[in-house]
């Protein structure tokens, strides 16, 4: 019987479905992206030898390794105020609670930009001069008016970290409340104090799990950098704008600037993923 | 086990309540365990079995009454007017020699079984690394696991992981350990393999207090049954004697 003769028919191959629509679709997006990537070269929007030109100048370059520094130092700050941010969030205390739910309130609630110019300007109105003296001395030992202290640089970095550190509170604050209580339980149970439990147990579970979402935010870091222009901090796109507003190569230089944002941005990912081999998710 | 009268209790509770603001864990309930007994904690879901077990490390806190481990007076100090609850130091000792096993195991996830044995002698008594190894190899060979001891928890069963637990609480040497529901989690076969190892624990005198519903660890393991019900102690009666003729109704 047929029955039969299929049942006793040696290894017969296996022909699985073919993704028929996927393959189509596939198609289609790839003629609108060759449409629109011919369109524009056609319409020689980047003239390629002036891009050639700025790509490695050495301004351009300097403004790069600026916003890099920025952002890099920024995402440190930011990770540490994040982590006592956090950890005042999760605490139980009212009062701690509160301050944290404001912080993170305010500085995730209005545009960096804003803070950003707000450092810049409100501090050395705030604080017009910084002093600091001994006790028992007749003469400061420092006394410098804080409009030469308070350089692009560090209110930038002072407005992106603050800021950023109230992303990553949340972020940190996710982390440390997807340790389950049961480790928690299990861990004060064999006699750490709770520093211990939090170093031993919580810090290294809720480090790995914020590793995809702090890649995330080290990239709009990056990005953000950016914002520092606004404050005459010369980084990357800062000085594309100051070349293109004496040459006028406006889309060029945007393209180069473009560039090495990308690059930062791959660097930014490589870490991560180096990160997420090293520390296996368990 | 028979002990010597004389012998301070391994564990002591004297007239212990719990309530939280609305509602009672239990009330007013004593009893003492001497060293090398094995006690069984029976009762209904939301009797305050697990309360109960939280209460003697001072997971929880308590409302009224004393617990003694050993003679010490834990979780808190004897004022002249009050008991004055412990700083977080003074207690993380004082549960140095009380070993919990919980129902979902609790390992840490990020440690190898290894690992999660030696983490008490590391990092709460600040043993030498290559001691702590040879006592941690040692508990895993105990509990039938030294072939896995460099596997993560989510490479293990159930069973496994509670073998492991069990070990990481031997690692303190506990004067008392504290189990709640340590079979409840698992299947049949794999429950057994958890009250083998819980048996021989016992036959080394190890004294245990064990919340559960599993009547194989009750009634051939335990020496001695309590029957919790409605925050109460509705029973409390040598082993064998429980299985043939309960007093209570409920236990029946
Ligand atoms: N943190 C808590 N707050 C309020 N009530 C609780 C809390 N924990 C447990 N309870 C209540 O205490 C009672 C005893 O719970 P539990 O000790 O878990 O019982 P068992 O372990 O015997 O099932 C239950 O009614 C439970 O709902
Ligand atoms: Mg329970």
């Amino acid at each position: 019987m047929a029955m039969t003769d299929r049942l006793s028919a040696p290894e017969l191959p296996i022909v699985h479905r073919r993704r028929w629509g996927a393959w189509l679709l596939g198609a289609v997006a790839l003629v609108v992206v060759v449409t629109i990537v011919h369109a524009a070269i056609r319409a020689r929007i980047v003239n390629l030898g002036v891009f050639a030109d700025y790509i490695f100048d050495p301004l351009i370059v300097m403004g790069a390794v600026n916003a890099l520094m920025l952002g890099t130092l920024a995402l440190f700050i930011a990770t540490i105020i994040g982590f006592i941010a956090a950890l005042m969030r999760v605490s139980g205390n009212p009062i701690l609670v509160a301050i944290s739910a404001t912080y993170v309130y305010l500085f995730r609630g209005t545009p960096m930009l804003i803070q950003l110019i707000f450092w810049f300007n409100a501090v050395p109105i705030m604080f017009p001069s910084i002093t600091i003296s001994l006790p028992f001395m007749a003469e400061p030992l420092v006394s410098t008016p804080t409009t030469s202290l308070v350089t692009p640089f560090l209110a930038a970095l002072a407005g992106l970290s603050l800021a950023e550190g109230a992303y990553m509170s949340e972020i940190i604050r996710a982390g440390i409340l997807a340790v389950d209580k049961g480790q928690r339980a299990a861990a004060t149970a064999l006699g750490m104090t709770q520093r211990q439990v939090l170093a031993q147990v919580v810090i290294p579970q809720a480090g790995r799990i914020i590793i995809p979402a702090a890649g995330n935010q080290y990239i709009m870091l990056l990005k953000s950098s950016s914002l520092a222009s606004a404050i005459g901090y010369l980084e990357l796109l800062r000085v594309a704008t100051d070349i293109y507003s004496s040459n006028f190569q406006v889309v060029e230089l945007l393209a180069v600037a473009a560039f090495w944002y990308l690059v930062m941005t791959a660097f930014a990912t490589a870490i991560q993923t180096v990160l997420e081999k090293v520390f296996p998710q368990r | 086990m028979s002990t010597a009268p004389e012998q301070t209790p391994a564990v002591s509770v004297v007239g212990v309540s719990k309530k939280w603001a609305a509602v009672s864990a239990f009330t007013d309930v004593s009893f003492d365990v001497p060293q090398g007994e094995v006690v069984a904690l029976l009762g209904p879901s939301g009797a305050g079995k697990s309360t109960l077990l939280r209460c003697v490390n001072h997971l929880e806190t308590i409302s009224a009454g004393r617990i003694y481990v050993h003679g010490d007076l834990i979780g808190y100090r004897l004022g002249d007017q009050a008991l004055y609850e412990l700083s977080d130091a003074e207690i993380s000792r004082q549960r140095q020699k009380i070993g919990m096993v919980f129902q979902h195991f609790n390992l840490f996830k990020h440690m190898t079984a290894l690992q999660n044995v030696m983490s008490g002698p590391v990092h709460v008594l600040q043993r030498p690394k290559a001691q702590a190894t040879a006592l941690a190899m040692d508990l895993l060979d105990k509990v039938g696991l030294k072939a896995k001891a460099d596997a993560y928890p989510s490479e293990l069963s159930g069973g496994q992981q509670q073998r492991v637990a069990i070990a990481r609480a031997l690692a303190m040497q506990p004067r008392v350990l504290l189990l709640d529901e340590p079979t409840s989690a698992l299947d049949p076969e794999l429950a057994q393999e958890v009250v083998e190892t819980i048996r021989k624990l016992a036959e080394e005198g190890q004294t245990m207090l064990i919340a559960t519903h599993d009547m194989g660890i009750a009634r051939d393991v335990a020496d001695r049954v309590i029957f919790m019900e409605g925050g109460r102690i509705a029973e409390d009666a040598r082993s064998k004697d429980f299985f043939t003729a309960p007093k209570s109704d409920r236990a029946r």
